[in-house]
C-alpha cells in the first residue's frame, strides 16, 4: 500500500479526502490534534474494508520545531511516503484592520509555514526513494477577493505560489506538486457564512449550487494516481463554476 | 567505521550523478564541491539519503552549518557529525 499523509484529516475536507483515499487502495496517515466520532466511524469503515489502510496520528501542526521528528517517526513507522496532502487550515473571519496580530501570525503559521515545513521533509524522503506526489489544498479565495478573508487569502495565494516553484525544483526526481483550490465547500471551517451569502455564493456559481467535499477528493485522488503523472505546478478548481 | 562513512559518501556520489546523468569529477579531498559535475538538487538527494544509510543530517543538527567547500570537508562533516 502506497502511504499517503493527509493534514487536517480529521474533518471536513480532509477527512473526505482520507474516506476516498483509504477506498482507492492507498495506506492514508490521518494527521490532526485530536480524534473525534466521524473520524473513529470512518477508520472501523476502512479496516472492515482493508485492514490497516486508515491510520490517526495526533500532532498539533502549529509546532513547527516537531515537524522533523513527526516526519522521521512516520517514515520508521510506515516507510516510504508516496504523497503529501497539506490541507490542514484555519480561517479567522474579520476585517483586516481590526485583526489582532497574533492572529494574523497564528494564520500565517498554520496555513503557511507549518505545511512548507512540513514539505520540505517529507519532500526530502520522496528525493531519496526517487518520486512522490505533493497536492496542497488552497482555496478560491488565493486568486480572488472575498472581504473579511484578507489574510486567508495571502496564506492560501502562498500555496499556489509554493506550488509552482517546487514543482520545478523537484520534477526531475519525478515529484510532482499541485494544489486544488476548492470554493464554497459546506465544513466547519465554513460555518461562519450562512443564509444569504451562501444563497449568494450559489446563484454567482456556473452550475447554480456549491461543489462538495467528494468533489475536493475526487480531485485529490486524480492527482496522486498514476492518470496525473504528467500534470505539475498547475491549480485545479474545484468550485462548481463559482470563479468561471 | 570512518572508512565506511567516507565509502557510503562515495558510494552516493557516484550514484547520484549516475541517476541524474551528470558527469562526476574524481572524488579526491581537495576536490571543490562546485566543480564536482554535481548541482544542487543532485546535493540534496545525496544529503537526503545519507540521513536515511547514517542516521544524521548535520546541516539541520544545527543552523550555523555551512555547505563544505571540498568533497574531504564534505565527508569529514559526516564523520564528526555521527561520532
Amino acid at each position: 500500500m502506497r502511504n499517503v499523509i493527509v493534514t487536517g484529516g480529521s474533518r471536513g475536507i480532509g477527512l473526505g479526502i482520507c474516506r476516498k483515499l483509504a477506498a482507492e487502495g492507498y495506506r492514508v496517515i490521518a494527521i490532526a490534534r485530536t480524534q473525534n466520532g466521524q473520524l473513529a466511524e470512518a477508520m472501523r469503515e476502512a479496516e472492515d474494508r482493508n485492514p490497516g489502510s486508515f491510520q490517526f496520528v495526533s500532532f498539533d501542526l502549529s509546532a513547527i520545531d516537531s515537524i522533523p521528528d513527526l516526519v522521521q517517526t512516520l517514515h520508521k513507522g510506515h516507510g516510504a511516503i508516496y504523497g503529501l496532502v497539506n490541507n490542514a487550515g484555519i480561517s479567522f473571519h474579520g476585517i483586516l484592520s481590526q485583526m489582532p496580530t497574533a492572529q494574523i501570525e497564528q494564520l500565517v503559521r498554520v496555513n503557511t509555514t507549518s505545511p512548507i515545513v512540513l514539505t520540505k521533509y517529507v519532500v526530502r524522503t520522496m528525493m531519496a526513494g526517487g518520486g512522490g506526489r505533493i497536492v496542497n489544498i488552497a482555496s478560491i479565495i488565493a486568486s480572488t477577493g472575498y472581504s473579511g478573508l484578507s489574510v486567508y487569502g495571502a496564506t492560501k495565494s502562498s500555496l499556489t505560489g509554493f506550488t509552482r516553484s517546487l514543482a520545478r525544483e523537484v520534477g526531475r526526481m519525478g515529484i510532482t506538486v499541485n494544489s486544488v483550490a476548492p470554493g464554497f465547500i459546506d465544513t466547519d471551517l465554513t460555518q461562519s457564512v450562512q443564509g444569504e451569502h451562501r444563497q449568494k455564493i450559489e446563484h454567482r456559481s456556473a452550475l447554480r449550487r456549491l461543489a462538495e467535499i467528494d468533489d475536493v477528493a475526487n480531485a485529490v485522488e486524480f492527482l496522486l494516481s498514476e492518470r496525473a503523472k504528467n500534470i505539475t505546478g498547475t491549480v485545479l478548481t474545484v468550485d462548481a463554476g463559482n470563479t468561471a | 567505521m570512518t572508512a565506511t562513512i567516507r565509502s557510503e559518501i562515495e558510494a552516493q556520489f557516484i550514484q547520484v550523478a549516475q541517476e541524474q546523468g551528470n558527469r562526476l569529477a574524481p572524488l579526491t579531498d581537495d576536490l571543490a564541491l562546485l566543480d564536482s559535475g554535481l548541482d544542487s538538487l543532485c546535493f540534496a538527494i545525496i544529503v537526503a539519503r545519507l540521513e536515511g544509510l547514517l542516521g544524521v543530517d548535520p546541516f539541520t543538527l544545527s543552523d550555523d552549518v555551512l555547505f563544505p567547500v571540498t568533497f574531504g570537508d564534505f565527508v569529514r562533516l559526516y564523520e564528526n557529525a555521527t561520532k
